[in-house]
């Protein structure tokens, strides 16, 4: 089990960052993701592993006023 | 007095009195910071600094609520200052027709309590984090992009703007493609307005989190950032 934006969310050998935001249809196009508090670029979604039990943020980016 | 007697007792005749003489700084006065000015004035904060360096334009009436046909191409500064004076003549407005720099934010910072980050876009929204740190005021952001907003208060010393926006490579996120809707400015124009008004009356309010609206599907979630 890992913790995504604070929610249990089942975890499954192999799983990569882009697998996850897959799975949980994360659909905006500017997206932050961290892993334990650590950035992780967009170039890293498809190959970062995430670990059981990993705490997980991924915000949307918004800043319009 | 009578124009605040719908405040009470949601606040004390002496939060009133402290409202009075607290000082807010608002950069700003687009979606967000209209609303901002609008609900800080009513309830009788005493001085606001407003600051914007832009004028207005046909692509902010679908909702900025300071803006009208009237009003194009006239300072948003201006419209802020006049809104204040016709809703409360009681609340002092310090214009200043200026875009946020940061050779300026210090200047613009000096004898506020708190900042309103009402900005539209991720370079200068750190700027003026980084002045309210080196200030040691604290920070109430506000963003929105599409149905979607998000708030936080930065506390001096914190850096959650960084944990927001730090890593990011664009100036603007996803408002970009997709827009930025009159209830999703106003929503969180009044949760920013409520989050200062808790902090000036020293009332617990977020504290290292994002509080994220999604009103397509009429949902609010609470992350802890640090």
């Amino acid at each position: 089990m890992i913790k995504v934006n604070t929610e249990d969310f089942p975890w499954h050998p192999g799983m990569t960052v882009r697998a996850l935001l897959d799975e949980k249809m994360f659909t905006f196009r500017h997206i932050i993701v961290r892993v334990n508090g650590e950035f992780v670029p967009e170039e890293d979604y498809e190959k970062q592993l995430i670990q059981d039990g990993d705490d997980v943020l991924v915000l949307h980016l918004m800043a319009g006023g | 007095m009578e124009r605040y007697l719908r405040n009470h007792d949601a606040l004390s005749e002496a939060d009133q009195a402290t409202l009075a003489i607290d000082r807010v700084l608002v950069v700003g006065c687009g979606g967000l910071g209209g609303m901002v000015i609008e609900c800080l004035a009513r309830i009788g904060v005493g001085h606001l600094r407003v600051v914007d360096g832009d004028l207005f334009e046909a692509t902010n009436l679908n909702r900025q609520i300071l803006c009208s046909t009237m009003n194009l191409n006239r300072p948003k500064t201006l419209a802020a200052k006049q809104r204040v004076m016709a809703v409360n003549p009681l609340v002092e407005v310090d214009a200043v027709q200026a875009d946020l720099t940061a050779e300026n934010a210090m200047e613009l910072l000096a004898d506020c309590d708190v900042v309103m980050d009402c900005l539209d876009n991720i370079p200068s929204r750190l700027v003026l984090q980084d002045a309210a740190k080196n200030a040691g005021l604290p920070l109430v952001h506000g963003a929105v992009a599409g149905w979607c907003g998000q708030v936080c208060v930065v506390q001096p010393g914190e850096d959650l703007l960084r944990i927001l926006y730090g890593d990011a490579r664009e100036e603007q996120g996803e408002e970009v493609s997709a827009g930025t809707l009159s209830f999703t400015a106003v929503a969180v124009g009044a949760l920013q307005a409520a989050e200062v008004v808790k902090l000036l009356l020293g009332r617990q309010g977020l504290s290292s989190e994002l509080l994220v609206l999604d009103l397509m599907n009429a949902s609010s979630t609470r992350l802890q950032l640090a």
